[in-house]
């Protein structure tokens, strides 16, 4: 998948300006930025790193499987907060790996 | 890969940070795994999501301030789960709407399933427009269920469609192909999927029987 800054800058305050939210396909990110620059800060919020784990999963990935859960309506009234706080929650269910091991 | 619920995770991840509403919202995740399960601690996952909501100058300098306030104290205090969720709520406030997506959660060990979920909760009362997809195991949903009185549950299964390109993917990459005949190649292509299809059916209904193959 191809990454593009965003056109909307969310951020102020003290920190420079950069044109894209957390965007993790992208190393201009302002998450990253500030991350790099507080490393102490960030340690001490958590030792753990979901972006590291992001960037693994969606190498693997291959472009256009699961795009079926984009389509659904439950997908798209979640994403657009149409159902208000009734909503808010999206859980979908599987079994890790599920038909994997049958073609391996 | 097939789409298992971490490959479904950051195709959600990637369309909520790429989509046409990009930069009017902010994202957050975290991957559950069970070899990491000792250091996947409430405290440690809702740290992880905060970490990624600091995108703004206010919310760092309230991270900051609570920062050298912790460090002033007798060896440096270390966080306390409150302390995050009150953090966690500044940082929600400040920003667009937040949208947290939380993979494999039946991967974290049980007693901070419910943990999690709880202080997730007490941040979505006080912040409605905060979005959360979960996925796991199809027992999961009692946990979400305990914390969340309304839900949009969502079964993922290997479709048709993400098979065949799976297999054509592998079939792509196989170092000897004058091995194999066209005629096997559509076998390949036309059988397996239907029989993972019909396997997955089985799955979705008894989903406790089904894991014994896994």
């Amino acid at each position: 998948m191809g990454y593009s800054p965003h056109p909307h800058a969310i951020n102020s305050g003290n920190i420079n300006s950069y044109n894209v939210t957390n965007n993790y396909g992208s190393v201009t990110s302002v998450n990253k930025v500030i991350a790099d620059e507080n490393p102490e800060i960030m340690r001490w919020l958590s030792p753990l790193d979901p972006g590291r784990r992001h960037q693994d999963v969606r190498t693997d990935r291959l472009d256009g499987v699961g795009n079926w859960l984009l389509e659904t309506s439950e997908f798209r009234e979640w994403r657009s907060s149409e159902g208000g706080a009734d909503k808010a929650v999206l859980f979908c269910y599987g079994n890790p790996g599920v038909g994997k091991t049958y073609i391996r | 890969m097939l789409p298992t619920t971490s490959n479904i995770s950051s195709l959600v991840i990637d369309s909520l940070c790429d989509g046409p509403y990009g930069g009017e919202i902010v994202v957050a995740m975290f991957y559950c795994d069970f070899r990491d399960e000792q250091q996947q601690t409430t405290t440690n996952i809702m740290g992880a999501i905060l970490k990624q909501l600091v995108v703004r100058g206010e919310v760092l300098e309230n991270v900051q301030t609570a920062f050298q306030k912790a460090k002033k104290e007798v060896g440096g205090r270390g966080l306390r789960l409150p302390d995050i969720v009150q953090m966690l709520k500044q940082a929600v406030s400040t920003l667009p709407p937040v949208f947290i997506c939380i993979d494999a959660l039946d991967e974290c060990l049980p007693k901070y399933q419910l943990e999690l979920l709880r202080s997730l909760k007490d941040i979505f009362e006080e912040l409605p427009r905060t979005r959360l997809f979960v996925t796991g195991r199809p027992q999961i949903e009692t946990e979400i269920s305990r914390s969340f009185s309304t839900s949009v549950v969502v079964p993922i299964s290997p479709k048709t469609h993400d098979i065949k390109k799976y297999l054509e993917k592998r079939l792509e990459m196989d170092t000897e192909p004058d091995a194999m005949s066209d005629a096997l190649q559509a076998d390949i292509l036309r059988i397996i999927p239907e029989k993972i299809s019909e396997m997955c059916v089985g799955a979705s209904m008894a989903p406790i029987s089904m894991n014994d193959l896994y």
